[in-house]
């Protein structure tokens, strides 16, 4: 099957306009570096697969997500490439436009943002354009889906390659023949473009190179050409040489190609950012901005629709069930599985859907609005005293919604060590499968004061993982060199319902699907230790396999406030995914909805221990998703155990501190 | 005088670049920003924190540390 790749710079519209195309959907957001993995979907006519990568700026990597993109052309032979362009920074964009027609695969331009570039008033001439570079351009608004039709004609032509050169200079030329006279003839690159990639200074290139020309001789010939281009005074450097004389090129098409009236329209982005960044009111504006997300969730508008969802469950829904399973004379075995295990399990969970829902939906909102550059910049100042970067905030705040895709989210960071430093304390942010737990406590422990409590162990998270950047990264994590810190502000867009609407589903579609597999799956294992025992079935609660594996470890949980065999329990099977601490306890309890679990758990917890819980429940070890993920992204077993132990050993401190300050303080 | 020292809305010509950190000149590079760019600042946060500027309308973030290395002179 044909295979067309999507190229372009960051946040230039690449991934709208692949789930405009195909009938897959990839994550979509205002910022660079959405897309970090290579994604592969069937166009709708379904005759070609479609590949979208993550943005880069040139062929020559600086982060993980760009070389994801490098290798893709290197070592996979797309057979075109549908190259995406920001209309509105055109300049910019056509840099790594002539160096994927130096590539010499067809191309087709798409030339998007094209309603952004107008209300500028940058009008581009792209039947000129296209002339100039040699390519098919083809208008687009990949937001709306206008063009797509024409990208697919042209997709439908046959292509060929376009003839586009540029003249580098005598010196660059020769060395260019040079490089070429050395390569084999049959080689599946265009010599041209391996030596000028090469001759930039790109180490992907160059590493392929040397499989056919020794490393030495490259050195050699590199430093050779870089001296005479100094010597001409033109330039320091090779990379900076090339990019000048392309840059000349690229003044002299847009001088013939883009007319540009001058038009004073108001820029709203610069307006919102006098506000959002301004110097006092910059932060105080996100946390109130985080503290309405959370009274959204919770207070004003999740809550009461989970209570209307726990009522139904556990009356009509339950009833119903009943009924079913009586009128089809099923066993009192099947009828314990299926009431006390599966509906108490899963529905205890699928309780939280509209909480959750209503979390990502705000997560989306914010993805889709561009505030979340600015969220990094605002914060770069804290995170840098840390250790850290501005950017890792962005992984942390899509942690919030789940943290597979936040530690993914750190492969923009371009320094090793702080890319390690964010996976490794991603899973503190607390995640929507936690905030199950803390629904639960807090509607049974905090009544009047639900998001206040639900925002401080946010606050909490946040802070336990600023601390430990800290020392992580003074002491076995500690970098001298300098970490980069540039970040692109994109303009500020109102997000389009369609848009945050099939965001928000793409991300709550996972917690929905785990309701009716693993978590179904758990709470059937669940139930049956909890029915079985040393002496057979349906044996007393207490006396079952459960709690004999909740009470070998209660006593290590005493000092911190929750020394039954419940709590460690429920704390040993969160592992697989924190909501089936949730599930296990309504199992546990035997209570048929979570209003009922409230007021069970009210006899085992006090408010202290319950707020001891929910801490140590937010902290102690990141779930089997989230395991795999740090496995994958530091490649590591040794990382991996680490980002495990470090959170029991944090989370059992935390906890101790706060159950025994506690009581210090007479709090009970 | 250097970028950090520019006032907030006014502009001013990049004149050099040599003495900041590889890893950003290619950053502000593939952004188009290099030696001779037209840059305005338009925020300073607090505290020495981030800088917000623009360069042929594209806002971008830059850290006081950077700025501080970067010779401009005003336009
Ligand atoms: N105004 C406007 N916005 C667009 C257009 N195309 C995409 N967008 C918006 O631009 C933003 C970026 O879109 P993405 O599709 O995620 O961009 P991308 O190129 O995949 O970005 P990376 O994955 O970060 O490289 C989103 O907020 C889109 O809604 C367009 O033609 N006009
Ligand atoms: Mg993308």
């Amino acid at each position: 099957m044909k295979s067309i790749a999507l190229a372009g710079n960051p946040n230039t519209g690449k991934t709208s306009l692949f789930n405009m195309l195909t009938k897959s959907y990839e994550y979509v957001g205002n910022w660079t570096g959405v897309t970090v993995e290579k994604k592969i979907g069937k166009l709708k006519s379904g005759d070609a697969e479609l590949i979208d990568l993550p943005g880069i700026y040139s062929l020559n990597p600086l982060s993980k997500d760009e070389g994801i993109s490098i290798n893709y052309l290197m070592n996979e032979s797309p057979s075109t490439i549908i190259n995406i362009v920001d209309g509105s920074l055109l300049e910019r964009n056509l840099n790594l436009t002539i160096q994927l027609l130096e590539y010499g695969k067809p191309l087709l331009i798409g030339l998007n943002m094209v309603d952004i570039a107008k209300s500028r008033g940058i009008r581009i001439d792209q039947k000129k354009l296209a002339r100039l570079l040699g390519v098919p351009v083809v208008p687009i608004i990949a937001r709306t889906g206008s063009g797509c039709d024409e990208i697919l004609e042209q997709l439908g032509q046959s292509a060929s390659s376009s003839t586009f050169q540029i003249d580098y200079g005598e010196i660059i030329e020769e060395a260019i023949s040079e490089i070429d006279d050395r390569l084999d003839a049959d080689l599946p690159y265009h010599h041209r473009w391996l030596a000028i990639q090469f001759l930039e200074g790109n180490h992907v290139v160059k590493d392929k190179l040397s499989a056919w020309i020794p490393e030495k001789d490259l050195n050699e010939m590199y430093n050779r050409t870089e001296k005479k281009i100094k010597d001409t005074g033109e330039s320091h450097t090779l990379p900076s040489y090339i990019y000048k004389v392309r840059n000349e090129r690229i003044k002299s098409i847009i001088g013939e190609a883009v007319y540009v009236e001058s038009k004073s329209a108001t820029n709203w982005t610069e307006k919102i950012d006098r506000v959002l960044l301004n110097r006092f009111l910059g932060i105080p504006l996100f946390l109130a901005v985080m503290y309405l997300v959370f009274q959204f969730t919770f207070d004003w508008l999740g809550s009461p629709i989970s209570d209307q969802l726990d009522g139904f469950l556990s009356g009509p829904a339950s009833d119903g069930l009943t009924w079913l399973l009586t009128f089809c004379g099923a066993s009192s075995f099947i009828k314990s599985v299926v009431l006390e295990g599966i509906i108490s399990g899963v529905g205890g969970v699928l309780v939280f859907v509209p909480q959750i829902f209503i979390l990502f939906f705000f997560i989306s909102w914010l993805e889709d609005s561009g505030y979340m550059a600015r969220i990094a910049l605002l914060m770069d100042r804290l995170m840098s005293s840390v250790g850290l970067n501005g950017k890792a905030f962005i992984p942390m705040i899509i942690g919030f919604g789940c943290n597979v895709p936040g530690i993914m989210a750190a492969r923009t960071i371009e320094h090793p060590k702080e890319r390690l430093l964010t996976i490794l304390l991603s899973p503190l942010m607390s995640c929507s499968a936690r905030l199950t737990v803390y629904a639960l406590f807090a509607a049974a422990f905090f009544n009047s004061h639900q998001s206040l409590i639900v925002l401080s162990l946010y606050v909490l998270s946040i802070v336990t993982a600023l601390l430990l950047a800290k020392l992580f990264s003074s002491t076995f994590l500690k970098h001298e060199d300098q970490s980069a810190f540039v970040i692109e502000l994109p303009p500020y867009r109102v997000p389009q319902w369609r848009i945050l609407l099939r965001s928000t589903w793409e991300k709550g579609k996972g917690f929905v699907r785990k309701a009716g597999t693993f978590i179904f799956g758990g709470s059937v294992v669940i139930w049956l230790l909890s029915y079985a025992g040393p002496s057979g079935f349906d044996v007393e609660m207490n006396q079952s396999f459960l709690a004999i594996i909740g009470n070998a470890i209660a006593l290590l949980f005493d000092p911190i406030g929750f020394g039954n065999w419940q709590a460690g329990a429920s704390l040993l099977t969160g592992f697989l995914a924190k909501e089936v601490v949730v599930s296990t306890m309504n199992i546990i309890y035997m209570t048929p909805d979570d209003t009922a679990l409230q007021g069970v758990l009210g006899q085992y917890f006090t408010s202290l221990q319950a707020y001891s819980f929910m801490a140590f429940t937010l902290l102690y070890v990141p779930c089997l998703a989230t395991v795999a993920v740090i496995k994958k992204e530091t490649m590591s077993k040794k990382w991996t155990w680490f980002s495990i132990v470090y959170a029991l050993v944090i989370a059992y401190v935390i906890s101790l501190v706060i159950y025994q300050g506690g009581r210090l303080l007479g709090f009970h | 005088m250097t970028l950090s020292e520019l006032e907030k809305g006014l502009q001013a010509r990049i004149i050099d670049l040599s003495n900041i950190s590889p890893l950003v000149r290619r950053r502000l590079l593939d952004l188009g920003i290099l030696e001779g760019s037209i840059i305005r600042l338009i925020h300073r946060l607090p505290l020495r924190g981030a800088f917000a500027l623009e360069v042929n309308h594209q806002e971008f973030g830059l850290r006081y540390a950077e700025a501080k290395r970067i010779e401009v002179e005003v336009v």
